[in-house]
């Protein structure tokens, strides 16, 4: 028994010690999600660097977005800030959040990095009192994007859906869905992407400039709520439960097309089947709504750098995100839209994709970004997001809009109350 | 005492009896101090969280010191979320145990065939992970699922429902995969406490014309009663951490009608704006109400 | 003889026949979802989206682009090492600790005990943030040992070991100690061998927990080279597009271990039970 004890406490030291924390010079550790997106633009990144700079070890490593907060959130609050990488990935919208929150886990870049060339839409993402704060990476810039040979099964093409209003897109969706079937559009039925992407089109955000909740009082979400509603109500757009039966409607052919972050492209390229049968445009408008615009932004991130022993190693990495090159060579994999203006200067933002029957879709992809509308998120986007999802789900089991935004907007408030 | 003794020093420090009642203590504290260490300490120091209020980094005391205990009852998220966690737990945990019982009963019939496999596949589910299995319910009752696919072919529904979508149904779903991933975990403690049992009572019970309902209600549940008590309180505590399933299964909707208070708690701590002090405080109100619960488990299976 | 077997030949017979297909439906919808994440991992994303109940041609091409896109290797390892080892710690610490209260039991070790039991109730999500910081003071992230340290000593195993201890005859422990043996001696060559099957089914259940835990190592485990099965299956299923085979291929591989040692650990569980209940 004994013998067994002492084994077990021996194997148990060799252990730990071999699984010791490796606090090496010279090494950069990332962290960041989607092996298709986020990190096989790191890769090239690494690959290009390491062209140079062949003694500095880069280590991508893939932890999902919402574990990355979960762990800056750890390891700040116990105090153990070598648990974390050199840089990591952030979603915009949870960018306030983390630098409000976790301040020492990102690093103050102002003067470090030339930010001059990145849209002050995307900067402000990142931005706390005029300081930056985080390096912007691909845009979520949304798109329309339809099956022209469904479209045409009911008489119409993408022309027709280009520079429209929400009121012609419900009368096509109605067409569409009697003569095909098909719903227009599909989405997450627990999440509100579709809703703040209509609110944002039209420069409106859950939020007041002051920080305050603006949700009862905010008519264009209203509008937006009242043509959603009857959307789904109409079946011309088809709430899913979850994020793979959304993207599982794309692959299997079940709707007519998507309104989503440029991103979604990375899906639809990714059946070959397809091809051919796709085509893109903007976003339909909201009617009689100040601002309304064919453009807005779900999605997209920003690379944070943690202050510590390898941060001017890692600063010196991310100079590549000033490089043209490094944009034009990571955009036929991953389709990641780049934020930094001269990129679209790169070849491959000028060619036209072939699935797309020679539409030239990222360069027109980097024409939206540039109008796209601003808005506000925060600290507290999430506890808004959450909130108005539920009065989301509420309305269209037959809720009152103005009442189901005034509880959302009471517990956002509740929160913010602390 | 008496003063015929000052001869202790002559007698062994060490009686038998002292010896054996050391032993016991020596044999038992590694236990102790690991639980006391990595489970009450961390809980008084979430005591003194509870208590404050601020930033994750900038923890202050709030006041009043109660605050955090004083918000919960306005928050409406919380409440429902309350609901929820025992809507699952006076549905769920009875019909887990009852049934895991009559699977126990079932299978401990020494006459039946193929016993040992359908233990196998009864016991099978608990080798899944949570994480695994909440993926495989949340694909099979999809709108256009299995589920449906097949209730709508055996005419059992007219059209397909969502369920995921709907506030009852998804809880159902909810119910549905406890049950499915913890019956068979249940049910083996049952059988191992069964086999304990002489299995002649049976054969003289039978011969008494005992039906197998009154072999089960005379005979089985009495004796299991002690395994019986220990199930329903760990179940119990089960549901009310809840948090895998409602994490991965339904994510806690559709608007909140899933959630459970464990993962309110987690979505506190780290997808809204971290409030620690808070979730704290709400933890301790699942650590009560666990407190409550099997207190009054215990009481009533005491009653013999 | 006809009329003898009668009414209650067939009564016995159907009840019989019912009780059968009774099992088989419950042993069915207790392995179908079990059977379809299996066979698909065999299928693409189309085909799993579309419901195809049998295996396709695309095993190959899913493992390949798991092990492509997730450190398989090293999160098996990591999920063996762990597993294993918190199973061994537990049943060395939680056995003796259940014999330590049942056979030497008096009022103040029964206090223990039910102060003890207390720590079943204490939530997990309440203690996550004081056990990183312990944890991390201790230096034992990333590391098996801060894996299953706070997991070895449970007060569930403590009384299920503890339960077991009451059917160990005291006349055994009178015998042995009156032919020398010390009470450590008496734990080790009497008690551990006599309950084998106890100790058969807490290394089923511990190693089925540990292997399966998802929300500790998730906080702790924070670098790639210390991913445990359960993180790699959850983070199969993230990103921009999700490859449903490779998800299902991450699931089957997570499962099978478990599945596996209950297999093993379930007959020898067995066979001790009926050589050791007299």
């Amino acid at each position: 028994m004994k013998k067994l004890v002492s084994l077990l406490l021996a194997l148990i030291m060799v252990l730990s010690c071999s699984f010791a924390l490796a606090e090496a010079d010279g090494k950069l550790t990332i962290w960041t999600w989607d092996p298709t997106f986020n990190i096989a633009a790191m890769k090239t990144a690494a690959e290009m660097y390491n062209a140079e700079h062949p003694e500095v070890e880069i280590v991508i490593e893939e932890i999902q977005s919402t574990d990355i907060e979960q762990k800056i959130s750890t390891a700040v609050t116990g105090g153990d800030m070598s648990v974390l990488p050199d840089i990591y990935l952030n979603q915009d919208n949870s960018f306030q959040r983390s630098l409000y929150n976790f301040p020492e886990a990102m690093l103050d870049l102002t003067g470090k990095f030339d930010f001059a060339n990145f849209g002050a839409g995307k900067l402000a993402y990142s931005m706390l009192d005029g300081k930056n704060y985080g390096v912007p990476f691909d845009a979520g810039t949304v798109v329309g994007a339809y099956r022209t040979d469904y479209l045409a099964e009911a008489g119409y093409t993408i022309e027709d859906l280009t520079d429209i209003t929400w009121t012609r897109f419900l009368e096509i969706g109605r067409d569409v869905k009697a003569k095909t079937g098909r719903p227009m559009l599909t989405g997450e039925a627990g999440a509100v992407d579709t809703v703040l992407i209509m609110l944002q089109s039209c420069g409106a955000s859950m939020f007041n400039e002051d920080g305050s909740v603006n949700l009862v009082n905010n008519e264009p979400l209203k509008a937006v709520l009242d043509i959603y509603n009857t959307m789904v109500i109409e079946g011309i757009f088809v709430e899913v439960n979850s994020w793979d039966e959304f993207i599982g409607t794309l692959t299997n052919e079940s709707c007519v097309g998507t309104i989503q972050g440029c991103w979604i492209l990375g899906t639809i390229l990714s059946q070959p089947n397809q091809a051919g049968k796709w085509a893109m445009t903007n976003i339909p408008a909201l009617e009689g709504v100040e601002n309304a615009t064919h453009y807005s932004n779900n999605g997209g991130s920003s690379w944070a750098i943690v202050p510590g022993t390898d941060e001017e190693l890692a600063i010196d990495f991310m100079q590549l995100y000033t490089n043209v090159e490094f944009y034009n060579t990571i955009l036929p994999t991953t389709s990641a839209i780049a934020t930094y203006a001269p990129a679209k200067e790169g070849s491959n933002y000028a060619a036209g994709n072939e699935f797309f029957n020679g539409e030239p879709i990222f360069a027109t992809i980097v024409e939206y970004t540039a109008q796209v509308p601003s808005n506000i998120t925060g600290t507290y986007y999430y506890d808004a997001r959450d909130a108005l999802a539920t009065a989301k789900t509420n309305i269209i089991n037959g809720g009152d809009i103005t009442s189901e935004l005034q509880t959302a907007e009471d517990t956002v408030n509740f929160t913010m109350g602390f | 005492m008496n003063n015929t003794a000052p001869a202790p020093r002559k007698r062994p420090f060490l009686t038998v009896a002292r010896k054996q009642n050391l032993a016991g203590w020596f044999f038992l504290a590694p236990a102790a101090l690991l639980i006391f260490y990595f489970s009450f300490y961390p809980m008084f120091r979430a005591f003194l969280n509870s208590l404050m209020t601020g930033r994750p980094t900038a923890l202050a005391y709030s006041d009043p010191l109660i605050r955090n205990y004083q918000f919960m009852v306005k928050d409406k998220v919380f409440i429902q979320s309350v609901t929820n966690t025992l809507t699952y737990l006076i549905i769920q945990v009875p019909i887990m145990l009852i049934l895991a019982v009559i699977f126990a009963t079932l299978l401990n019939n020494r006459d039946l065939k193929f016993r040992g496999l359908f233990r196998t596949c009864i016991f099978l589910p608990c080798a899944t992970g949570l994480v695994a299995y909440s993926m495989i319910f949340r694909t099979l009752f999809t709108y256009d699922g299995m589920i449906n696919a097949v209730l709508l072919k055996l005419g059992f529904i007219k059209e397909a429902i969502n369920w995921l979508n709907d506030p009852t149904t998804a809880k159902a779903v909810i119910i549905i995969g406890l049950i499915w991933r913890w019956t068979g975990y249940n049910m083996i403690f049952y059988l191992s406490a069964m086999q304990g049992i002489d299995y002649s009572i049976y054969e003289a019970a039978r011969i008494d014309g005992a039906n197998q309902a009154q072999q089960l209600l005379k005979i089985t549940i009495p004796l299991l009663k002690p395994i019986i008590l220990v199930t329903a309180i760990m179940s119990t505590n089960g549901t009310l951490q809840l948090f895998d399933e409602s994490v991965n299964l339904t994510n806690g909707g559709p608007a909140n009608a899933t959630i459970t208070m464990s993962h309110y708690i987690y979505n506190t701590m780290f997808r809204k704006n971290p409030n620690f002090g808070y979730a704290a405080a709400m933890s301790f109100v699942i650590l009560i109400m666990v407190a409550v619960l099997a207190a009054i488990q215990m009481k009533v299976g005491d009653k013999r | 003889m006809k009329r003898m077997k009668g009414k209650d030949y067939w009564k016995k017979h159907l009840s019989r026949g019912a009780i059968y297909v009774f099992l088989i439906v419950v042993s069915f919808i207790s392995v179908f979802p079990l059977y379809w994440a299996f066979i698909s991992a065999f299928n693409n994303t189309a085909e799993i989206l579309g419901g195809r109940m049998l295996p396709s041609t695309h095993f190959v091409e899913n493992f390949k682009n798991l092990i492509e896109t997730q450190q398989v290797g090293r999160a098996m390892i990591n999920s063996f090492a762990t597993s294993i080892l918190q199973t061994l710690m537990t049943l060395l610490v939680c056995s003796i600790a259940g014999y330590g209260f049942e056979i030497y039991h008096d009022k103040y070790k029964d206090i223990v005990m039910t102060i003890l039991m207390l720590a079943m109730m204490v939530p997990f999500v309440a203690i996550l943030v004081p056990m990183f910081q312990m944890f991390s003071k201790m230096k034992l992230l990333n590391t098996w040992v801060g894996f299953f340290l706070p997991n070895i000593s449970t007060p569930f195993m403590i009384m299920f070991f503890r339960n077991s201890a009451r059917n160990f005859p005291k006349d055994t422990i009178e015998a042995a100690r009156i032919d020398g043996l010390n009470e450590l001696q008496i734990f080790v060559r009497m008690f551990v061998p006599m309950m084998r099957p106890t100790y058969a089914a807490a290394a089923t259940m511990t190693f089925m927990n540990a292997w399966n835990a998802y929300l500790w190592p998730k906080v702790i485990m924070s670098t790639s080279d210390s991913v445990t099965m359960p993180m790699l299956v959850s983070n199969t299923n993230t990103g921009y597009v999700i490859d449903f085979g490779v998800v299902m291929m991450a699931v089957t591989l997570c499962s099978l271990p478990t599945v596996v040692v209950f297999f093993l650990l379930q007959k020898q569980f067995t066979n001790a039970v009926a050589g050791s209940v007299k």
